[in-house]
């Protein structure tokens, strides 16, 4: 069931993307209703497989790494689909619905194991820290979609093109402000995870140098933004240059701590 | 029966021609009772813009056509079926779902049509009755598919407009922003009128024609300020707007980087549409400036006009689809009464027979006369149960109409021919009962 959940999911999401896209293949609007059903469809089912499978192994999918990418690409589908309602506008739909596809994706080739799970009071916290740090990465990543897309319609606009990406993506005033409020909501995400994760680790005497320098760096790469946002006035291309970047360099980051850790024989995040 | 419509449009007839013949509302409907007395139409909307005058008839004698045109050219005070046309049944609703979608205006893709043909609907609704309604409802529901679903109506089609949309995809909505405009010539006007649609609040900037700043300042809401002032507000614009009679550039580099420097990221967007022109190109280098020329703004109406056109194959297969589906329905409509006259004269026929073999059995108990009754009953259905489900199924897969008007042959239903024009529901044969 929770296989083909996840089935149900990738395809949704992959699907929305490709609805999303029609635009530019053929004269046609993008089908706003289609694609958002789509995303729908692919959110309920992907929330029914983790329910499913959170009933079946008697705890959240928060722990062991397949079940957690799965609930980080649900996190960026559900952000995603919150996005496109408030903004009546699906473009986002073409660079974060393959991002929310791919680590779901990945979790269903690693397969959904769960991790050690603490229980009582100790298993909240890390649960809440894991959650809301999803939450802040999932925002994160819709910040980092939404810069891409800036730099790429400002780049259209600055070399007066006015073909399929001047016609389809929003106008660059929606992008920076879903930049922004992403950026914001990343923040937020990530400090609580973060200070959770710190009062865990000092409480339990629990640490990992590579989780603490990863999830650090991430902080701040999102800091950096939120900050340059509201106290430095940052906006449009900075903002989006800037938001893209962090948010690869973090992605990088965790590949290669990820890599340098299963050479160790120990396994990170 | 015949769904037909007949008049002019700006394909063939000149402006004179069409305002003669346009229609006023109080008019819609004394026309359209001439034309159900006199060419004894069931039915009838008349659509009257100023790019088009079309009477939509559901012909019950055959006259429509001749009796529409002598009205026109009454009206025209020449034959106005020289500038016109006729189209009949899948073809007339064809042709409404294209008007009704912006395909046949004169800017392709409009908007403003699709209203119109509600409102002639509407007005003419004493008029019209099944056939029409069915028609200008499935219009409608046409003109919105094909609107959300093709790029026939995206996009501005002048220059004014495409700057409206150039300055849309940089800022999103334009209410509230700020924009200068340089120079107070008819292109400037143009421009404004578009902006300030949009909630716009300009500042016009004039030396030589100041007068007529203060003119279109007062006019438009806007303020209008000297030349030699301008410079130092131009930090706190979003929107530049030049259109000066200058013979050489007057926004500088130097002038637009200071601004640009004040101003932090917030992006500005300068449209620069006088010829020669009024910004040096230099300035599109700068970081956060957009700035767009004459030739871009032509590119833009170009690409939309072109969009629209090549959105026309799947407005085309939109309306294909649509027509396929009312003409179903007219063909079903069309078979009802022949269904119910062809039972109903199988039926005498067996009540006929039935009896005179009930005289030829005297004896019979009431149980075998029901039985002999019965027998009757259900041998007439199960004869009947192919012909009318095929009649059925005929009507509704677009062959209908030749079919059933065998089935009238064959069977001499037209000589019985029931009086009531609205078409009754067939009454179930005993084994579609099962």
């Amino acid at each position: 069931m929770t296989a083909i959940a996840h089935f149900v999911a990738i395809t949704c999401y992959v699907g929305a993307a490709a609805l999303a896209a029609t635009p530019f293949a053929r004269p046609v609007g993008a089908p706003v209703r289609g694609v958002v059903a789509l995303l729908a469809a692919g959110v309920i089912a992907h929330a029914a497989g983790l329910l499913e499978y959170a009933n079946r192994v008697g705890q959240l999918p928060l722990t062991g790494l397949g079940p957690s990418l799965s609930f980080a690409g649900l996190v960026l589908a559900a952000t995603l689909l919150v996005v496109e309602l408030a903004a009546r506008d699906v473009s986002l739909t073409l660079i974060a619905a393959p991002l929310a596809a791919l680590p779901t994706t990945c979790a269903n080739l690693i397969g959904l194991v769960p991790g050690l799970e603490p229980a009582g009071a100790r298993g909240t916290w890390l649960f809440a820290h894991i959650a809301l740090s999803f939450v802040g990465i999932g925002a994160f990543a819709t910040a980092a979609a939404a810069g891409c897309m800036y730099l790429v319609e400002r780049r259209e606009l600055k070399s007066r093109r006015f073909g399929a990406i001047f016609r389809f993506f929003p106008p660059l005033a929606t992008l920076d402000r879903v930049n922004h409020v992403a950026a914001i909501a990343g923040w937020l995400g990530l400090t609580l995870g973060v200070v959770l994760a710190v009062t865990y680790s000092l409480a339990y005497r629990e640490l990992s140098v590579l989780k603490v320098v990863w999830a650090m760096g991430a902080w701040l790469a999102v800091s950096g933004i939120a900050l340059g946002r509201v106290v430095g006035g940052w906006q449009a291309r900075r903002a989006a240059i800037y938001s893209s970047v962090s948010f690869a360099a973090v992605v990088v980051l965790y590949v290669a701590f990820r890599f340098a850790e299963s050479n160790g024989g120990g396994r990170f995040l | 029966m015949a769904v037909i419509v007949l008049g002019v449009s700006h394909h063939g007839a000149p402006l004179d021609v069409r305002e003669r013949l346009a229609f006023r509302s109080v008019e819609v409907l004394p026309t359209l009772a001439r034309l159900r007395d006199q060419a004894g139409a069931r039915e009838g909307v008349l659509l009257s813009t100023c790019n088009r005058t079309e009477l939509y008839l559901v012909d019950g004698s055959g006259d429509a056509v001749r009796e529409g045109w002598a009205l026109l050219s009454e009206r025209l005070g020449a034959e106005a079926s020289a500038y016109g046309y006729v189209r009949r049944d899948r073809e007339a609703a064809a042709h409404l779902f294209r008007v009704a979608s912006g395909m046949d205006s004169l800017v392709v893709g409009e908007a403003q049509i699709h209203g119109q043909v509600r409102d002639a609907w509407e007005a003419s609704r004493a008029a019209s009755g099944t056939i029409l309604n069915r028609l200008f409802q499935s219009a409608l529901l046409v003109g919105g598919r094909v609107r959300s679903e093709t790029t026939l109506g995206h996009g501005a089609l002048s220059v004014s407009t495409a700057a409206v949309q150039l300055a849309k995809k940089i800022f999103g909505g334009l209410a509230g922003r700020r924009a200068m405009v340089l120079g107070a010539g008819e292109m400037a006007e143009l421009a404004l009128a578009s902006l300030q649609q949009e909630g716009v609040r300009a500042a016009i900037v004039a030396n030589r024609t100041y007068e007529r700043a203060t003119e279109l300042a007062a006019h438009y809401g806007a303020s209008a300020v000297h030349y030699d002032e301008a410079w130092a507000a131009l930090a706190d614009v979003d929107l530049l707007l030049c259109s000066t009679a200058a013979p050489r550039p007057v926004v500088s580099v130097e002038r637009v980087r200071a601004a640009v420097d004040a101003r932090g990221d917030r992006p500005l967007c300068i449209l620069d549409i006088a010829v020669p022109r009024d910004v040096d190109p230099a300035v599109a280098a700068l970081e956060n400036v957009f700035l767009y020329d004459i030739d871009d703004l032509r590119a833009v109406v170009s690409a939309n006009l072109e969009r629209r056109t090549s959105a026309l194959p799947a407005a085309e297969a939109v309306i294909t689809a649509e027509v396929e589906k009312f003409w179903q329905w007219v063909a079903g409509l069309a078979a009802v009464p022949v269904l119910t006259q062809f039972r109903d004269e199988m039926n005498r026929v067996r009540e006929r027979e039935l009896l005179a073999a009930l005289r030829r059995l005297p004896d019979l108990t009431p149980e075998q006369r029901a039985a002999v009754e019965y027998f009757s009953l259900s041998l007439m259905n199960k004869f009947l149960h192919e012909p009318t489900v095929r009649l059925r199924a005929a009507a509704a897969n677009g062959r209908g109409l030749g079919v059933v008007d065998a089935a009238r042959y064959l069977f001499a239903l037209d000589d019985k021919a029931p009086t009531s024009s609205e078409p009754a529901e067939p009454q179930p044969t005993a084994a579609e009962d099962r």
